[in-house]
């Protein structure tokens, strides 16, 4: 593995009973970079990012994260990443703060330092004014925003994000996204997932995309335009629409209009 | 009317589907109808049998203790989801059904007709002929008396539904929500409570005022009643007394359905102003305890607190072992001997096992295993927190034996169950890396019961590490308690600390070695408990 390199994946397959989700998908991430990583519904995008966060053994496979090693030591792993997953594991009877403290903690803060960083993320997340109302209460773009804010507590190098705006009010997209910019620019390696292909073409330098489970293209835009013979205009949306092989209905209803 | 039958139907179509698709629950159902339907019989034919001696023997009686029993039954299937957590009857999920342009009391009727044919429903059907046959005695005032029942009995349907849907409005608000879920657990552990309290030594005051309220005939007032008073006066020929009786329990009828329909109206206009959920407190949290396994305690306290069902089972794990105490209590001539006082420490110290370390998480799993904390702190952080849980019950337990048994036996008492606790919950914690509990799927009810439970193995298992705990714990609560033996109390001093310390010994060699296995089979496990696997 080459020391530009945050993320390396050798190989990862996730077979589930009979059914393989992930087949031998293989790609590597330069650190700093903002990577996306595109697929339609059920095409294996989050499986992979469980594996590559540890909260899924893989079937076969491996991946290098930050130098540590995918099959070795889980721990080591852990403190170098930052992870928020589309299912927003949170505690809905904690309060936003209670959680964030708590999160800081687990991540061996000393308690002053959590009480610093839990009090800047609630600002910047725009989450002070409701510090006290339960996780249970909160609207999604508010657990979205407060999971977010788990998973940057601790200062990770490398961030796993699952469609980190879905949810999200503009004002605090537009914070969020300036926000994950600046973090690449410091040299923190963003692997995200979206459905927003605007965004993505906005944000990333890099996509892949994962079609049954298998990488199906993976470059900058215009590297993905070139292999595909796509004019040069093309939209992420028009290559992405084409490599999937999506079968976008033109006809009217019959009795509409 | 077309839309009336097609949300009938729909409600048959997905409740077969509901059965057809799911083994669990068809095999519940071939179990459970049979048993439904001898219990049907056999309560019509208990209850032809008592209602033609009663007329018979005391015919004055018929009256009060009818109106009684449909009060109870009325009451109790009414408020079956708060009781049981289940409703006896389910009502449509109107929220779904609100965007289509159907009236809202064509949608409530539905789902009153479509309860009609609900296995519940039908069993109550024998006991109503056998009690209308007891009533009318073969003549033509036994349909007669079927009429007045049949209208007692959909008054409680609809008073069932009635009650569903004010629940769900209440659970539109989380804080109602948790109140009414409280409220619930509460009722149905004190009618469970009901027959021992009734039958206890204390029981005769109880049951003085049940003699009392049936003598005034109390229940003539309460409405499910009135059905069954109509079916009554049915029986005896007096026409005006049953067309009275039987218009009262029509009126009550409509009525419930026009708040049902009233209810709903307002519930899915927003028009119910229920308050906020939760303030949104500007006080700072504090955090009084001191790194991860501190953070671990403080987290699992408070969610515990805030979440009525932990909080209920808090409190049971009182009762259990006081209900014991007073069982015992109760079978003694005498004083209670110290020996089942021990018995009644370790009992209340095995509570820890199966309170599932990672029970508390439920959806938070897969943020707790990303956090790179050492595992070790991670599972006696949890086990502390269950322990701080469960201190309730140890004080209940040290102050039954203060009042039982004197002073003397508390410290060593308290220990006895302290030491169990500790290793009852190192043993639970290999239950719960082998043998999850699943969670709930983002999204859903996290409190919902999930399938892919624990199985047979897991149960084995549990008889095992039961067993493993008595064993373990053995040498140290003979320990704790050989002052007592010996008749030396001062050497409490002495051996408490190292009955005490010794457990603990034992408990974190037994816990470094679950850390261990969880090291190696954590990602099988959140699979586990994802659904994933």
């Amino acid at each position: 593995m080459s020391d530009a390199h945050a993320i390396v994946v050798e190989g990862l397959t996730k077979t589930f009973r009979r059914q393989t989700a992930v087949d031998r998908v293989s790609f590597r991430v330069a650190r700093g970079r903002f990577f996306g990583f595109l697929g339609p519904n059920g095409a294996g995008k989050s499986t992979t990012i469980k594996m590559l966060t540890g909260l899924l053994r893989p079937t076969s496979g491996d991946a290098v994260i930050e130098g540590v090693r995918l099959s070795g030591d889980l721990l080591a792993l852990k403190r170098k990443i930052g992870v928020l997953t589309e299912e927003l594991p949170l505690y809905e009877r904690l309060s936003g703060e209670e959680h964030l403290l708590f999160a800081a903690r687990m991540h061996g803060l000393a308690r002053p330092e959590a009480r610093r960083r839990t009090e800047e993320l609630l600002d910047f997340l725009s989450l002070a004014p409701e510090r006290g109302k339960l996780v249970v209460d909160y609207s999604q773009g508010m657990k979205k925003k407060l999971a977010l804010a788990c998973a940057l507590v601790h200062g990770p190098s490398v961030l796993f994000l699952d469609e980190p705006l879905n949810g999200i009010d503009p004002v605090s997209g537009r914070v969020v996204s300036d926000l994950l910019r600046r973090l690449t620019a410091r040299g923190v390696t963003l692997f995200f997932t979206s459905h927003v292909l605007d965004v993505v073409e906005r944000l990333c330098d890099e996509v892949a995309i994962i079609d049954r489970g298998r990488i199906v293209a993976q470059g900058t835009l215009d590297e993905i335009r070139a292999q595909r013979a796509m004019v040069g205009d093309a939209s992420l949306e028009d290559v992405f629409l084409k490599l999937v092989h999506a079968d976008v209905r033109r006809e009217d209803l019959s009795w509409i209009g | 009317m077309d839309r009336l039958i097609a949300l009938v139907a729909l409600r048959w179509r997905l409740e077969a589907r509901a059965v057809s698709g799911s083994r669990g629950r068809m095999a519940a159902l071939l179990v459970a109808v049979p048993a439904l339907g001898v219990f049907s019989l056999a309560s019509a034919f208990v209850a032809f049998s008592l209602t033609r001696f009663a007329e018979r023997a005391q015919p004055e009686l018929t009256l009060p203790a009818l109106s009684a029993l449909a009060t109870l039954f009325g009451l109790t299937w009414a408020l079956s989801p708060l009781l049981a957590g289940v409703s006896a009857t389910e009502t449509h999920d109107l929220g779904k059904l609100l965007p289509y342009p159907v009236p809202l009391p064509t949608l409530v009727a539905s789902s009153l007709l479509a309860n009609l044919l609900q296995p519940m429903v039908l069993a109550q059907l024998p006991p109503l002929a056998a009690l209308s046959l007891a009533l009318g005695g073969g003549s033509a005032r036994g349909p007669v008396a079927l009429v007045g029942l049949g209208l007692g009995l959909a008054l409680v349907l609809a008073a069932g539904q009635a009650v569903g849907i004010a629940l769900h409005a209440v659970s539109r608000n989380r804080r109602w929500h948790d109140r009414a879920l409280l409220v619930g657990i509460g009722l149905g552990v004190a009618f469970s409570l009901l027959p021992i309290l009734l039958l206890s030594r204390g029981g005769s005051g109880f049951r003085r005022l049940a003699l009392l309220l049936l003598e005034r005939d109390v229940f003539a007032l309460v409405p499910f009643s009135w059905g069954a008073r109509a079916a009554v006066h049915a029986g005896r020929g007096e026409a005006l007394a049953f067309l009275g009786w039987a218009g009262a329990s029509t009126l009550a009828l409509a009525a419930v359905v026009g708040v049902s329909v009233a209810l709903a109206q307002r519930l899915y206009r927003g028009e119910l102003d229920l308050g906020e959920a939760s303030g949104g407190g500007a006080a700072r949290t504090r955090m009084r305890l001191h790194g991860v396994v501190g953070a671990l305690v403080e987290k699992d306290l408070r969610v515990a607190w805030r979440d009525p069902r932990t909080k209920a089972l808090v409190f049971t794990g009182v009762i259990g072992p006081l209900i014991l105490l007073l069982f015992l209590w109760q079978g003694s001539a005498g004083p209670l001997r110290p020996g089942l006082l021990l018995a009644i420490a370790s009992f209340s110290g095995l509570g820890a096992l199966g309170s599932n370390a990672f029970a508390l998480e439920r959806q938070g799993l897969g943020l707790l295993f990303g956090f790179p904390a050492d595992r070790l702190s991670i599972l006696v952080g949890k086990n502390l927190g269950v322990i701080a849980l469960r201190l309730p019950a140890l004080v209940a337990v040290s102050l039954a034996t203060l009042v039982i048994a004197g002073p003397g036996f508390v410290p060593a008492i308290a220990a006895v169950v302290l030491l169990t606790q500790m290793l009852a919950a190192a043993a639970d914690n290999y239950l719960s890396i082998l043998f999850p509990f699943p969670v709930a799927a983002a999204g859903r009810d996290p409190g919902a019961s999930v399938s892919g439970t624990r199985g047979l193995g897991a149960a084995a298992m549990t008889l095992v590490a039961t067993m493993g705990t008595l064993v373990a714990s053995a040498p140290f609560v003979f320990l704790a308690w050989l002052p007592e033996l010996l008749g030396e109390r001062w050497l409490f001093t002495l051996t408490l600390p190292l009955a005490l310390g010794g457990s603990a010994a034992v408990y974190f060699m037994a816990t470094s070695g679950a850390a261990r296995l969880l090291e190696r089979r954590e990602p099988e496990l959140v699979a586990r408990m994802a659904g994933e696997d």
